[in-house]
């Protein structure tokens, strides 16, 4: 039941049911009889983190321990912030309703370096103190984990530990550990450093970093025991992983709002933009019979009439044909439909298309990435013109009409040659329509060119690259809408400033925590939304704080340079990154994981084993 | 194939789910249930499904009719049985039957509505205005609406649609039942109403429940 208090709030706000509850599949437990109180906090709306797979994982998995409740936590609205805060309602978990301050973990998973003034503003709704020194007891304990914790070091002021790598594992060891030291009264400093000895583990707080006259990394010293790299958890073997077998399904509609299985964790690309692709490695594949299994269970417990097969490229997963001949009889009885999204226009072949005879045909999306074949290889996107344009060929003889290209500017060895390209490949694929004799009549063709900003990531090849400036980025995108001559072709831009400030922060040192509260304090949530993003506060914070985005967005590092994320280890070699960054310079591609291994390292993580070496069936 | 009509209990929680997001729910409810429905006939079959009368968001019902369609021969006990293994928090199916009344027969609504206001003299004095305004018979408020697709706003005198009125002060509570126009010919809001009140009697309570009884037909027999 909804207290009154509640209740007066929700008639007043836009899409009361984000924060309602009461959903299908939700857990409910009784409060008194468990021993750790979990807040799972997603530092975004409803509709997004309730879309978020990971979430419904670990959901799930904690909620199996009768020990411990689970509770989902999402990032009020700023309408809503503002009635809570009007009324002194404290942030409060969706299942029980009670304030989180009171639970004894609280986790945020970190998807996106724009969220995280989102994360501080939870915190501060929750009624607590946002940095981590200020919270003297050992409960609530708040962690963070997701991808971003990769270089946690911006927002390691606030969080007491960071879960690197995958928390299937390790959320379970973590909750032992401290179910033990609350029933022995301990405090926060002893139970971190105990934490800090499970692998996977990160407690910021025991390591000093200090900094040299120029403003970069001298040295991060760890204290008190903690290992000099965190290495960052991985599951050995996803079918024997943790599955839940019903997910929360949400009363009001969210972004992707239907069943996901995830077929295979890890990219075998090596596009050396991508962090993706290579923080999630090794590759693991999942077996299609407990994949069949996993999608039947949560298709009947759900309803959902559609199922996402979800992976970072998912027609490298070698057991596909296999997977659809044991998916397409029931789905196609259920009428349910099977969605196949992050498809490579190298390997997209007809039969496969032609076998999901339940899919939408709204768009079909490629990601070309570089306008010619020289960034292409620069960049290591292994894919020709040819096979762009024979994919679309096939699509629009298979009736499509509508494609999306998606395309960066601002890559290292970018030169305008490279971003004229971008309007000429896609003049390409518009002719490639005309010229397709069996193209639907009477129809015309659109192709919606995406341009995002290339930002830099730790643990690419392209970690000590300078992102381009904003003026040069701006210049950039001039010259893509003066070189684009038809209107076939629509384009669109990702904000600027908003990719310079992801820049900054995904590659930020703890220096930046400031920062990042003082751009909270000002105002600044959201960020990710294009609505609510205010550069101007963020500009401002950084003067106030005396530091230059310049510094940590357009520098280029030299490969002498401590990175300020290098005491986490993701398994990822140094000397393969920095192999790879030269092979940028010189335009060299190196092949895909499974024509031959690059020598990434990631293996190690997984006692020597990576299943991109496996032979598939193709 | 024949047609059943669902009734549903909708409270708690459940008030904030939208009219929109209550035909995604069952669609996926009808699902899980795993009732042989039929499916509509077109390039994307989905299961057929009407909801009567939307209830607008934050609203509670005791009966809301809900059509559907079904192949084959399970027993409408079984259907019931079924359908409530599966619904959230706050909403009950509370019968399955064939339907008795074609759709077009309803004619009006019964609501119980719960006003909290700040001290007594505001509720006391909400119910004797709120019957004053409602006994002269004029009351007007705007519709928003939408023709072609824009949005409209039109003035209509509420009183018009108000069957019977009845409201009482108890300490900061006022409870209002009202009988108001419902159906495809004219339909009165409740939330419309309330606000028209609010609006004439300048008085706006800290907390409202409005709760559906039942629906009528023309001759005021009950909608089935």
């Amino acid at each position: 039941m909804l207290s009154k208090k509640l209740e007066k709030i929700l008639n007043t706000v836009q899409k009361p049911g984000r924060y309602t509850g009461g959903e299908l599949n939700s857990v409910i437990k009784n409060r008194e009889s468990v021993k750790i109180r979990y807040a799972f906090c997603f530092p975004d709306t409803y509709e997004i983190g309730m879309s978020h797979i990971g979430m419904k994982i670990l959901y799930s998995l904690v909620n199996a321990r009768s020990d411990t409740w689970c509770e989902r936590v999402f990032a009020p609205w700023v309408d809503m912030e503002e009635r809570m805060r009007e009324a002194g309602l404290p942030l409060y978990a969706l299942e029980s309703g009670d304030a989180i301050a009171g639970f004894d973990i609280i986790g945020f998973t970190l998807q996106y370096e724009l969220s995280y003034t989102n994360m501080l503003n939870m915190l501060d709704l929750a009624g607590l103190p946002v940095r981590s020194r200020d919270r003297k007891s050992l409960t609530p304990l708040v962690i963070a984990g997701g991808p971003c914790v990769c270089n946690a070091e911006p927002v390691c002021e606030f969080v007491d530990l960071f879960l690197p790598g995958e928390g299937e594992e390790v959320t379970n060891e973590l909750i032992d550990l401290l179910i033990g030291y609350k029933e022995k009264g301990a405090g926060k400093s002893e139970f971190l450093r105990a934490a800090a000895e499970i692998e996977g583990v990160y407690v910021p707080s025991l390591y000093d970093v200090s900094y040299n006259g120029d403003g970069t990394v001298a040295s991060v010293t760890p204290r008190g025991g903690a290992p000099e790299k965190v290495k960052k958890r991985v599951v050995r073997d996803l079918d024997k992983m943790f599955f839940p077998e019903s997910f929360v399904v949400p009363s009001i509609e969210i972004v992707h709002d239907r069943t996901t299985a995830e077929i295979f964790r890890g990219c075998i690309r090596g596009c050396r933009f991508c962090q993706a692709g290579f923080i999630y490695r090794p590759i693991r594949e999942k077996s299609p019979e407990v994949i069949d299994r996993q999608c039947r269970s949560i298709c009947a417990t759900s309803g959902y009439d559609e199922i996402s097969l979800s992976s970072l490229s998912s027609s490298d997963y070698t057991r596909m044909e296999e997977l659809l001949s044991l998916l397409i009889p029931w789905t196609d009885r259920e009428k349910t439909n099977i969605a196949l999204p992050s498809l490579r226009a190298d390997n997209f072949k007809k039969e496969l298309m032609d076998r999901l005879t339940g899919i939408r045909r709204s768009s079909l999306t490629f990601a070309p990435e570089a306008g010619t074949q020289r960034l292409r290889d620069a960049i290591n996107k292994n894919l020709t013109e040819d096979e762009i344009l024979s994919t679309a060929r096939q699509a629009f003889a298979g009736g499509w009409t509508s494609v999306k290209l998606y395309f960066m500017i601002g890559l290292p060895t970018e030169t305008d040659e490279d971003v004229l390209g971008i309007a000429g490949l896609a003049q390409k694929v518009v002719d490639e329509f005309y010229n397709n004799p069996d193209k639907p009549k009477g129809k015309s063709v659109n192709v919606s060119v995406s341009v995002a900003s290339f930002v830099p990531k730790p643990f690419t090849p392209f970690q000590w690259e300078p992102q381009d400036s904003i003026e040069e980025l701006l210049k950039k995108q001039e010259l893509v809408r003066s070189s684009v001559k038809t209107r076939k072709i629509s384009l669109s831009f990702h904000k600027t400033n908003t990719s310079r400030l992801e820049a900054v922060l995904a590659r930020g040192d703890r220096r930046l925590a400031d920062v990042i509260e003082t751009a909270w304090r000002g105002g600044c949530r959201f960020d990710g939304w294009d609505d609510m993003f205010r550069f101007d506060i963020w500009e401002q914070a950084f003067s106030e704080c005396s530091l230059s985005m310049d510094f940590y967005a357009n520098r280029r590092r030299s490969f002498d340079e401590t990175l300020p994320w290098e005491h986490t280890d993701y398994g990822i070699g140094r000397s393969f990154l920095e192999r790879e960054n030269k092979k940028a310079r010189e335009n060299a591609a190196t092949p895909n994981c499974r024509e031959k291994c690059a020598g990434c390292g990631a293996n190690s993580l997984n006692g020597g084993e990576c299943h991109a070496l496996f032979k598939g069936l193709d | 194939m024949r047609s059943l009509r669902v009734w549903i209990k909708k409270e708690g929680r459940a008030k904030y789910i939208s009219h929109l997001d209550m035909n995604r729910c069952f669609m996926r409810a009808v699902r899980r249930a795993n009732l042989n429905l039929w499916y509509t006939e077109g390039f994307n079959p989905h299961p057929y499904l009407n909801f009567l009368t939307p209830l607008s968001l934050g609203q509670e019902s005791e009966a809301e009719p809900l059509d559907i369609k079904v192949e084959g021969d399970m027993t409408d006990g079984e259907i019931q049985k079924r359908l409530s293994a599966v619904m959230p928090e706050g909403i009950t199916i509370t019968g399955v039957r064939e339907p008795v009344c074609p759709a077009s027969d309803i004619a009006a609504a019964e609501y119980d509505v719960l006003l909290e206001f700040s001290d007594d003299e505001s509720a006391s004095r909400f119910a004797g205005e709120s019957r004053r305004i409602v006994a002269s018979g004029v009351l007007t408020a705007e519709k928003q609406g939408k023709k072609g697709g824009r949005k409209t706003v039109k003035e209509v005198n509420v009183c018009d649609g108000i069957l019977s009125f009845e409201a009482s002060a108890d300490g900061k509570e006022v409870h209002i039942k009202a009988t108001l126009a419902a159906g495809n010919t004219s339909s009165l809001n409740s939330s419309l109403l309330l606000s028209a009140l609010e609006a004439k009697t300048e008085l706006s309570p800290e907390y409202v429940n409005i709760r559906r009884l039942r629906l009528l037909k023309a001759d005021g027999t009950d909608f089935r």
